[in-house]
């Protein structure tokens, strides 16, 4: 593949964004800015851990005709996919053959987790929490270190061994299901997907049910209404009679506060706080939750799931003068996608949740022994600094000075935020990626090219999840935004990683510049039943703070309705 | 009054030896019938010409272009009932899907093809409905369409003795039509299936690409095997059959695995031993059960080579 031929056009790179390709057939390769998990500069510790390194052990593993690369340029993430073969005929072969792998695991998928991974996982997690990082000698400290880091590659191993059967399962079943039934809207497949119970929606109705116990204590609810998101926590220690909450509130913590990335934008930075150490999210939602005291989020949710038992039934009718054999595979591509759609966000829970809390506290410890020898100013200099650098500096003696290269590296990310990156970068692709199930599940989770507007006020994006509302857009570019979102408002972000989603019991609607129908966001929404637009590119920079714009999910379209 | 005779032979199963009586049941039920006698063919009986006779004398048959369709002597009606329910203990189905088809008694396939002159509905459930069908058929009968062709094909007007197959309709997972003798080479020791997803349709009239299977008559060993891209199929709707397309994930799968080939050629064998010449046959799979539907003379048939 590094000898492929370019084809298409060379992608002009902008004078302000220097690329400089280190293995040149690189260049040849069509790389896109990965926006729906990084909107924003990485951190130089995310190179190094480069969690995406899973999805080509999960390519090797399942033989896929295709392989990932992924490579921070500019501190911006961008993706490239590059066939294994350049012959079409062989890559075809591959394809059928990569299917024929995967059907084994879609048959069983929800077991596989149970019984295999979901148990090595908690393993894993188990091995992290049972080391004593406080105590730890800085030598036996770079040592875990490097198990994290394998355990670490190992967790995102599983990661995509499930993540891309589980894209698959639903993606192959929507198409199925469009196959049989033609196309009246773009969620009737999904309708039979909704309505179970997932780790992301036990969270919210969790953080839910607390706000109703909140309701029910008039100190905790005084405190909730008066106080700013910062001084809840504080407010309700000093009061005796909110110690009870205040534990239902620390077990919540410990139970779902398990994830990083509260406040940025990107779904993966270990450099963010978990909810357990900045319950400001948390405490957040709380206070928009009480602001609903009539409302009946469990029922609304449950109602999800007897629509789904409806449409079935329905659709089970629809099937009854069909051969056996196409039944049969409908039946086993509804359950692959059913498990599929609960894996969606399980996997997150287990994965990219808590599997990143606690590379996060073996960072922050090594931060903490980096600041300790005088290496960095604070501990978060450990982010800014790759692992072979982390090493080397706390094994030398006596210990270098890295405070000019993390300000180097701090200043680097400041510069290019403040640059539009380039969307794509390399070549161009020599015509369409082939319309083949793999590809059209990537386009499914990713999002389609972006459509450009065709009139003024009118955004057009991909259908997320079905309704139409109107409301106030609130532009969110990180969570630490989100406290402008009041109830009833449209949420717009550029992508809202899986710990946005307690918003969405606040929010009437979203929009998102990334993603599709299969994204967490569009997934999400749809168990929460309010509208989505996914997909919409410049959605953040062409809708201002507080204009009405009117959502619908059905389309795909965003209208703008009074400028201001 | 002739109740005993019109009990014994108004209603007349497939596989019985009196239901062989063309002039009773009209030809093609009653080739059907023979071949249900040693094979298995969906079961189903016929409303007899005699029926169709006592009816007319009751008035209860309409004549004529234009005519609305009567109801049903009571009796018949009974008897129909009768017969449906046990249907319904033969298929082991509460209410059968059926295909009512007309078989008129002088039609005997020698000179005249009455194919597409009479009514078939296809999918048909319930008592109500079959009855309703029954009653169209015999009104097709009369119709100007089907008395135009009698004329043109110098019919009698007069001597049609119109006849009802009810027929439960196999919802089949797969259709195929076999031939005893490779009907392009002409080779006598080859059997040739064509087979697809769905009720047979989609096949006969040529809209899908089937899957074709060779197969050596002398030890039954598939000798070659053609995956065709399967686009489109015939599938059972409320009150007939729709053609719809093959989801994509399924076109390209074999619609049948080598062992169903076998016992599909083991049957255009035992068929064509039983005739005495090659033989054109419809079957089709419903779950693991391989049904009989049709079993006809090749014709220009190319000389072996």
């Amino acid at each position: 593949m590094a000898t492929t031929q370019p084809v298409g056009h060379r992608i002009p790179v902008p004078p302000d964004f220097p690329v400089e390709w280190d293995d040149p057939s690189h260049e040849n390769l069509f790389w896109t800015r990965e926006r729906m998990h990084y909107p924003e500069p990485v951190k130089p510790v995310i190179e190094s851990l480069d969690p995406e390194a899973g999805l080509n052990f999960a390519a090797e593993t399942y033989d896929l005709p295709i392989r990932y690369h992924a490579r921070v340029i500019n501190t911006y993430r961008y993706t490239a996919v590059s066939p294994v073969t350049m012959d079409p005929e062989e890559l075809a072969a591959i394809g059928e053959r990569a299917m024929e792998n995967v059907k084994p695991v879609l048959a069983r998928f929800g077991e596989i987790w149970e019984t295999e991974m979901l148990p090595e996982i908690k393993e894993h997690l188990a091995y992290w929490d049972s080391f004593d990082l406080r105590g730890a000698t800085t030598p036996e400290l770079l040592v875990h270190f490097d198990e994290t880091v394998r355990r670490f590659r190992r967790l995102w191993d599983i990661h995509f061994m499930v993540g891309l059967p589980m894209l698959l399962s639903m993606s192959l079943f929507d198409d199925f299901y469009r196959d049989l039934f033609g196309n009246q809207s773009a969620f009737d497949a999904f309708r039979l997907l909704q309505g179970f119970d997932n780790k992301t929606l036990e969270t919210d109705r969790a953080l839910w049910q607390l706000s109703r116990k909140a309701l029910a204590l008039p100190a905790v609810q005084r405190i909730l209404q008066e106080q700013a998101v910062a001084d809840v926590v504080p407010a309700l220690e000093q009061s005796p009679e909110c110690a009870g909450f205040l534990a239902e509130l620390r077990a919540y913590l410990d139970e779902y506060g398990q994830r990083c990335a509260t406040s940025g934008g990107n779904v993966f930075d270990p450099a963010e706080p978990s909810w357990i150490e900045n319950p400001a999210p948390v405490i957040k939602n709380l206070k928009d939750y009480i602001t609903q005291p009539d409302r009946d989020l469990e029922a609304e949710m449950a109602k999800q799931a007897a629509e789904r038992e409806r449409a079935l039934a329905e659709t089970r009718e629809r099937l009854r003068g069909y051969p056996q054999p196409v039944v049969g595979q409908f039946e086993a591509l509804l359950k692959a996608a059913q498990d599929g759609v609960v894996l969606s966000e399980n996997h997150d829970f287990w994965i990219d949740f808590r599997g990143s809390y606690r590379i996060r506290r073996v960072l922050v410890e090594l931060g903490c022994r980096l600041a300790g020898a005088g290496a960095v100013d604070s501990p978060d200099g450990v982010f800014y600094l790759k692992f072979d650098e982390i090493r080397e500096t706390l094994a030398a003696v006596p210990t270098p000075d890295r405070r000019e290269l993390v300000a180097q590296r701090k200043a680097e990310m400041a510069h290019f935020r403040t640059i539009t990156p380039p969307p794509a970068l390399g070549t161009m692709p020599p015509g369409p990626p082939p319309d083949d199930a793999a590809g059209r599940t990537l386009i499914k989770f990713f999002g389609g090219p972006p459509q450009p507007p065709t009139e003024p006020g009118v955004l057009r994006g991909g259908p997320g999840s079905p309704g139409t509302v109107s409301g106030t857009a609130k532009i969110v570019r990180s969570l630490a935004e989100a406290a402008k979102l009041e109830p009833g408002d449209i949420l717009i972000a550029e992508t809202t990683a899986p710990p946005w989603t307690p918003l969405f019991a606040t929010a009437a609607a979203v929009v998102t510049e990334t993603g599709g129908i299969l994204s967490h966001c569009a997934v999400v929404a749809r168990e929460y039943g309010i509208p989505a637009v996914v997909g919409a590119a410049m959605a953040t920079t062409m809708i201002e703070d507080g204009q009405t714009v009117e959502v619908d999910g059905d389309t795909g379209i965003v209208r703008v309705i009074s400028p201001d | 009054m002739t109740t005993g005779v019109e009990t014994e032979t108004d209603i007349l199963w497939l596989g019985e030896v009196a239901c062989h009586d063309r002039s009773l049941v009209g030809g093609k039920a009653a080739q059907l019938s023979r071949l249900a006698a040693g094979y298995r063919v969906p079961p189903g009986f016929c409303l007899t010409s005699t029926a169709f006779a006592g009816a007319r004398s009751h008035g209860h048959v309409g004549t004529g272009i234009g005519n609305q369709p009567v109801a049903l002597p009571p009796s018949l009606f009974d008897k129909l009932t009768a017969a449906y329910q046990t249907l319904a203990t033969r298929t082991s189905l509460e209410a059968p899907p059926v295909a009512v088809r007309s078989s008129a008694t002088d039609e005997d396939g020698s000179a005249a093809s009455f194919a597409g002159q009479h009514d078939t509905y296809l999918n048909i459930a319930g008592i109500d409905a079959v009855a309703e069908a029954v009653i169209r058929c015999w009104a097709s009968f009369s119709s100007e369409r089907a008395l135009a062709y009698r004329r043109q094909q110098g019919l009698s007007l007069d001597t049609v003795h119109p006849a009802v197959l009810i027929q439960h309709l196999v919802v089949a997972d797969v259709s195929a039509v076999m031939f005893s003798a490779n009907p392009v080479t002409g080779k006598r020791d080859e059997i040739v299936i064509n087979a697809t997803w769905g009720l047979g349709e989609s096949l006969v009239s040529g809209t899908v690409t089937p899957d074709t299977y060779l197969i050596r008559k002398a030890d039954l060993t598939v000798t070659g095997r053609e995956i065709g891209e399967k686009q489109r199929m015939t599938v059972a709707i409320p009150e007939g059959t729709r053609e719809v397309d093959v989801p994509r994930l399924l076109r390209r799968q074999p619609a049948i695995d080598d062992a169903q080939a076998i016992e599909m050629a083991q049957l255009a064998r035992s068929l064509d031993e039983a005739m005495g010449f090659p033989v054109d046959v419809e079957c089709a799979f419903s779950g693991d059960r391989l049904y009989l539907l049709q079993c006809r003379p090749v014709t220009r048939l190319p000389a072996s080579k």
